[in-house]
């Protein structure tokens, strides 16, 4: 497994897949997160997040769920299992502080290339595959704002060689530029659908510099946090790459 | 944000405008927490964002609201900020707490 991380930025290349992710906060430091977290020699999890408010309490809350999130899956790695368990025992801390936490999390099977979702209360996945664009369907509510954690369960795909996933938080939909008006996921859906054969971390640049040419510059309300990946066809090693 | 008050038939309404975040949340929750009446209504024309702290506000009063028997009720929200809302959950967990603010 070869993972790069680099100040606000991670690669990973293992698992039959290629996985670049950014995160740019606006202003003093938020509550985006994201990573890659391996949980075994066929499966890995990937991870974003948005932690509710914004400077030292956000991060320390932030810090804590991550921490809390690779309990989780060493207790049972099942991504409804752990999103669960993370609700009961992350959402305690964040209720404490009256917070809350969004987050969405991808399970991938190099094997089988069996991506399973689960979504807390994030902006669902994108799904490109063939040049098309498609969004998840999973949603649920966000960590810490209910005891139980309610949502509409696993969502699963057969992902194929050349497939991409694309996660995001909602600072990168509700940017603006000069104009006040929105990013938006359309224009996001629309840039992704034209990166069909573009590698992660070039798919992850292209996504960025739209946008960059969308806000003019213009500075932002809230973190943008982006996560590509891509199944390099590479998938049924063991040992990844 | 600016916020205007007006009372009807045992109701508070709080009009929003503006910007709701963590800057200025503070004030809007002082002002609802404020409020004697049984209702109390906010109503969001006006407002132009919402991030995260305004969401979670906004919940944890109508929790603590409905834990003391009163309502507080989300009015008047624009489309793009009940789409935002509507990823949280936000809809889902003021249903609940109507029914159980402990939950």
């Amino acid at each position: 497994m070869i993972e790069v991380v680099t100040g606000n930025e991670q690669i990973l290349k293992a698992y039959g897949l290629e996985g670049s992710g950014c995160s740019l906060p606006a202003g003093q430091v938020g509550g985006d997160f994201f990573e890659f977290i391996a949980c075994d020699q066929r499966t890995v999890f990937a991870v974003i997040g948005d932690v509710m408010g914004k400077g030292f309490r956000a991060a320390r809350l932030m810090a804590t769920i991550r921490h809390m999130l690779r309990e989780c899956i060493r207790i049972n790695p099942h991504p409804l299992e752990v999103v669960r368990r993370l609700n009961k025992v992350g959402g305690h801390e964040l209720r404490k502080c009256g917070a809350f936490a969004t987050l969405c999390l991808l399970c991938y099977d190099g094997i089988t290339r069996r991506l399973s979702c689960v979504n807390a209360g994030h902006h669902p996945p994108l799904l490109l595959s063939d040049g098309k664009v498609k969004v998840a369907r999973c949603r649920g509510v966000a960590l810490g704002l209910l005891e139980d954690y309610l949502g509409s369960g696993v969502e699963e795909f057969f992902l194929a060689p050349g497939d991409a996933v694309v996660l995001y938080t909602d600072g990168l939909v509700e940017a603006c530029g000069p104009s006040a008006q929105r990013y938006g996921l359309e224009r996001l859906k629309e840039i992704v659908r034209l990166q069909d054969g573009t590698d992660a971390d070039k798919m992850k640049q292209n996504i960025l510099s739209d946008l960059e040419t969308f806000t003019h510059g213009f500075p932002q309300k809230d973190d943008v946090t982006l996560v590509v990946m891509k199944v390099t066809g590479k998938g049924g090693k063991r040992d990844g790459d | 944000m600016e916020i205007r008050v007006r009372q009807k038939e045992g109701m508070a309404i709080l009009e929003v405008e503006g910007e709701l975040d963590f800057s200025n949340v503070e004030q809007l929750q002082q002002e609802i927490q404020r409020r004697p009446e049984e209702v109390v209504e906010i109503d969001l024309q006006g407002l132009r964002f919402i991030d995260s702290s305004g969401a979670g506000m906004l919940l944890s009063q109508a929790r603590d609201l409905y834990r003391q028997g009163r309502t507080l009720r989300i009015v008047r929200i624009p489309d793009h900020i009940r789409e935002d809302l509507e990823v949280i959950g936000f809809f889902r967990v003021l249903e609940i707490l109507k029914t159980n603010p402990n939950a």
